[in-house]
């Protein structure tokens, strides 16, 4: 039961991640940035290339090295966030709804086969991994790599938090998302704060994606997109656009799918997801943290 | 009024004559080339979730027919390879054999989704044109007898057939088995499990989702049951993933895996040391054939990369059917099909070679392989 | 004669006199498209082209039956694909333990798909629009995973040898007939889903798509219209399930993945949503695609990506959008919030 919960909230880590970046882009521009998931996908190459790069130095320093590969992986996938809301949405930020969709659609693809195109589309093995001792926590095998990463993860989301909270560039972000006309009438520069939104989002992205690599091992050109969609999911059940939301929906995510797979079979997992989501949708439409928002007069 | 309706009429008019003149539409007539290249299609996944086999499947077939080339082709005439996309996707898969079959294949030599590959069956039916497939493997494939059809791959069964003796062989009892819901890989689980609750094994079965890349789940599901055997029945990537997971999870007893694991990135991705001693089950293979090594060389020189899954069943397919053609002395489907039929004692990889009346390989040829330093070698040939 | 034209074409909307778009307006632009599909196989009756030609005209069904949800409604449907499966399942099902022609499957295939159009609609309809797009998508994983785990469809492999459209010795099932009978029913189906947007409850849809609270003020049932419109579009999904089964003669659930569903979407977006012109239009050049880069094998969805980004940049309503009305903007999310909170 606990080790059930243990691997839930684990999963649930990198949901919450990446579904941060979703939340804090539609909280702001009501925009479904499909190409997210992706961005974690890139994060991971990236942090390969880095590796590989750096090559000996990896050996004899591991954890300094993997520090490293996750600030350049971040810098440069927050990079690629920022260009490609400036290619791809900023010039339609007046359009019609979908044809932002479609263009994220479209995002998602060409990053996906551009990845696929230069790394070939085999899997490709992290050149690190962190291997660890297990812990045994009330009959619960915990590793310390994990609770590295959790413990990573978390303090990305406090910093994160924080920054929105705490900081001016934060306070201009709540501004926007609340009203953006008002925002830009008190002098806000819209767009360098939405692209610094996009920044953020993409870099946590990237960061989640290093970590993952380091850890699983694994790496793909197709491993962002069902990422991607739970944690599109986890962003919802947490009330999508809220920052708190976001962690809270991952991590229960995670747990739900631990159970899920557990007593219905891993065959039905995605399944039971989607379901509970739908119920739960249907039940409190707004996410658990979500504002009221009443679309009806 | 009326200008714009006859301009638009006149204009298709005028397309399709000039169209018509030059190409075979159903006014013109078509003609097959007899003295050019006998072209061999072959459907593979080159893009999609998949899309990492198609290569392995590419190179080998390639390879065979650069060997028959050099030595002279096949009745006087060069083989010319005709690789399609296939995607794993019927609809990609259904167009590409299309598009082989319009292309002027005589033979197929691809297949590697079993859920893409059978609704291509009846487009090459149609055209009669025999199919040699070399990685799908679902029993569903033989099942509606089509007389074009033949497996160059072992079935499921014949692979299920293997693990159970083996497993009842090191006398496990308690018995995970784990799918990643292809048909390629709940064949095998499903037919392995049956095998081995009839000699009294405790078995549990369960799957995961593929592409992903935390399965705690299944390993937790797994291990409740104390298992003295795990078997996975799927690919590579998730393979070599469970494999790290499990034995994280501090499982030590013996693990196992389908031929569609067998691949160096299997090691990879578990990691090295985790990976020496893992089982497999496999057909005969370069690796574990004493003289294949220079086959091995010989690939890696002309493709810069090591034979992966189903390598060497597309370089068999290929041979295969480059012998069928020669016995039968035409391009003509019946008659490779017969020649086909009377194929005795052929060498490919897994053994000489003899379809069963329902196509399928008479040996399965499975083996045990081991994990050691680091690479796949023979550990029971199950005689 | 051309004033007279542009004044029928462009009734009610000043707009630009570019001659080519003129030429898209022109009301014979449906029977040159069915010129075109006719004449084809005239010009290259290759299997292969056939069967592209055919893919490509169940795509033109689908785009059209989805094109009433999200094009006429204004219903964000990411999950349409699903209609598609339980038609094509349904057909396939019925077809092989009865051993009927599949024709004969089209009763049960409508009652199957409103079933599943209500199922899907009843309870999702009440949501707000972003969270419509993650239920609907949710439901097409749902359907397609349930498919891969079920004995009855066939698990993974799913259902094959599938009897097509022959009736006795009558063979239906040529590349070219059954080209021209998909040619015929889409032909059909896309011309009343285009009625459809003129009649009544065509006026009502439309209506929900630009404001939702002034059409149920003007006195719509708009839960009851919003459901009609899916169950619609289920129904021309399902059908185009049953010509699938029928050109394939197998069903798996690898066909139903969300790719599938966001290509339809594509292909309704870019043509021009609630134009089914534009639909049918959007719906050929997406299905082709592939096709026509199908040489370039890797490369060719990163092209599609690119292709996807620069044509929405340049035209976001579409390359061809529907005339009479402006184009459903987002008009700086800022005007939508204010209207938003002025309704709170």
């Amino acid at each position: 039961m606990l080790q059930l919960i243990w691997d839930g909230l684990f999963v649930g880590s990198f949901y919450a991640l990446i579904a941060l970046g979703y939340s804090m882009v539609y909280g702001i521009i009501k925009l479904l940035n499909f190409a997210h998931g992706d961005l974690y996908m890139l994060g991971a190459f990236i942090g390969f290339t880095t590796l590989t790069a750096m090559g000996g130095v990896t050996a004899s320093m591991s954890i300094v090295a993997l520090l490293i590969t996750m600030m350049v992986s971040m810098l440069l996938t927050g990079g690629m966030g920022v260009f490609i809301e400036r290619v791809a949405y900023r010039p339609l930020r007046n359009s019609p709804r979908l044809a932002v969709l479609i263009t994220a659609v479209g995002a998602s693809f060409t990053l996906e086969y551009s990845v696929a195109a230069i790394a070939g589309p085999n899997p490709r093995v992290f050149p690190i991994r962190l291997e660890s001792d297990t812990l045994n926590f009330f009959g619960a095998r915990i590793t310390i790599a994990q609770l590295v990463l959790v413990g990573i993860a978390i303090l990305l989301m406090v910093a994160l938090n924080a920054y929105i909270t705490r900081s001016s560039v934060g306070r201009a972000m709540r501004a926007i998302a609340l009203d953006p006309k008002g925002a830009l009438l008190m002098g806000i520069n819209v767009n360098s704060v939405i692209a610094r939104t996009f920044f953020i989002g993409s870099a946590l992205a990237g960061a989640a994606g290093v970590m993952a690599g380091a850890y699983y091992g694994k790496i793909e050109f197709l491993m962002g997109f069902v990422i991607g969609l739970k944690a599109f999911t986890a962003a919802v059940i947490g009330g999508i656009g809220n920052i708190k939301g976001a962690m809270l929906g991952g991590m229960l995510l995670g747990l739900l799918e631990a159970f899920g797979s557990h007593f219905l079979g891993g065959e039905w997992r995605d399944v039971f997801t989607f379901s509970v989501l739908i119920l739960f949708l249907s039940l409190k439409p707004t996410g658990i943290l979500g504002e009221r928002v009443t679309e009806r007069v | 009024m009326k200008r714009p309706k006859m301009l638009v009429i006149s204009l298709v008019a005028a397309t399709a004559l000039t169209l018509t003149g030059c190409s075979g539409g159903l006014l013109g007539g078509g003609s097959s080339d007899e003295d050019g290249p006998i072209k061999f299609g072959m459907l593979a996944p080159l893009t999609g979730s998949e899309a990492a086999v198609g290569p392995f499947m590419k190179n080998g077939a390639q390879m065979a027919v650069d060997e028959i080339n050099e030595a002279g082709g096949v009745l006087g005439r060069q083989i010319e390879l005709d690789v399609q996309d296939e995607a794993c996707d019927p609809v990609a898969a259904v167009a590409a054999a299309n598009k082989v079959v319009s292309n002027g294949a005589v033979v197929s030599v691809g297949g590697y989704c079993s859920g893409a590959t059978l609704p291509t069956l009846p487009v090459f039916e149609k055209a009669n044109i025999p199919m040699l497939i070399p990685a799908a493997n679902s029993e569903d494939l033989v099942n509606e007898g089509l007389k074009n059809v033949f497996m160059v791959n072992a079935t499921g069964s014949q692979q299920a057939d293997a693990a159970a003796k083996y497993i009842e062989k090191v006398g496990a009892k308690n018995v995970a088995i784990i799918d990643d819901t292809t048909s390629y890989s709940t064949d095998i689980a499903k037919a392995t499990a049956e095998l081995l609750k009839e000699k009294g094994v405790e078995v549990q079965s369960s799957s995961v989702t593929p592409g992903e890349s935390d399965y705690s789940s299944a390993v937790n599901k797994a291990l409740s049951i104390t298992p003295d055997f795990i078997y996975w029945t799927g690919y590579f990537q998730e393979g070599g993933l469970i494999l790290n997971q499990v034995r994280q999870a501090g499982y030590t007893n013996p693990y196992m895996v389908g031929d569609g694991s067998v691949s160096p990135t299997l090691i990879e991705i578990a990691g090295a040391d985790v990976a020496e001693g893992a089982l497999a089950t496999m057909t005969q293979t370069p690796d574990t054939i004493k003289g294949a090594e220079d086959w091995i060389a010989n690939y890696t020189e002309q493709f810069g990369s090591e034979p992966g899954p189903y390598s060497t069943q597309s370089y068999d397919a290929v041979r295969i059917a480059a012998h069928a053609i020669e016995e039968a002395g035409s391009t003509d489907g019946d008659k490779i099909i017969e020649a086909l039929e009377a194929i005795d004692g052929f060498e490919i990889f897994s053994g000489p070679l003899k379809f069963t009346d329902r196509h399928t390989l008479s040996v399965g040829g499975f083996q045990i392989l081991v994990v050691e330093n680091g690479a796949f070698v023979l550990k029971d040939n199950l005689q | 004669m051309f004033a007279k034209l542009k004044q029928q074409s462009f009734a009610g909307k000043a707009s630009d006199g570019n001659p080519l778009t003129r030429l898209l307006n022109s009301k014979y632009m449906g029977w040159v498209g069915l010129g075109i599909a006719l004449v084809a196989p005239l010009i290259i009756a290759t299997n292969y082209a056939l069967n592209i030609m055919t893919t490509a005209l169940i795509f033109v069904l689908l785009a059209a039956g989805l094109n009433i949800v999200v094009g006429y409604c204004g219903l964000l449907d990411l999950g349409y694909v699903a209609f598609m499966a339980v038609g094509a399942y349904t057909a396939g099902i019925i077809a092989k333990s009865f051993e009927l022609p599949l024709l004969f499957t089209v009763p049960a295939v409508m009652v199957m798909t409103i079933l599943a159009g209500l199922i899907i609609g009843a309870p999702t309809l009440r949501l707000r629009s972003d969270y419509l797009a993650i239920v609907t998508l949710g439901f097409g994983e749902i359907i397609r995973i349930t498919a891969n785990n079920l004995t009855i469809t066939g698990g993974p492999s799913g259902i094959y040898g599938i009897p097509g459209f022959s009736i006795g010795d009558l063979d239906l099932d040529q590349p070219v007939i059954f080209y021209y009978i998909t040619a015929i029913v889409v032909s059909l189906l896309v011309l009343a889903a285009a009625r459809l947007s003129k009649s009544r409850l065509g006026r009502a849809w439309r209506c929900i798509r630009e404001d939702e609270d002034a059409a149920e003020a003007m006195g719509i049932h708009t839960y009851k219209v919003k459901l009609l419109a899916y169950i619609f579009g289920a129904v021309w999904g399902g059908l185009a399930g049953v010509l699938f089964a029928a050109h394939l003669s197998a069903v798996s659930p690898k066909s139903f993945v969300f790719l599938q569903s966001a290509l339809i979407l594509m292909a309704v977006v870019l043509g021009g949503m609630g134009n089914m012109k534009g639909v049918v239009v959007g719906a050929v050049f997406i299905s082709l695609m592939p096709e026509i880069f199908r040489d370039l094998s890797e490369y060719r969805y990163v092209f599609f990506g690119l292709l996807l980004i620069v044509v929405m940049i340049i035209r976001p309503q579409g390359v061809w959008p529907t005339r009479n009305r402006e184009p459903e903007r987002m008009e700086d999310v800022m005007d939508a919030k204010i209207v938003q909170e002025a309704r709170a």
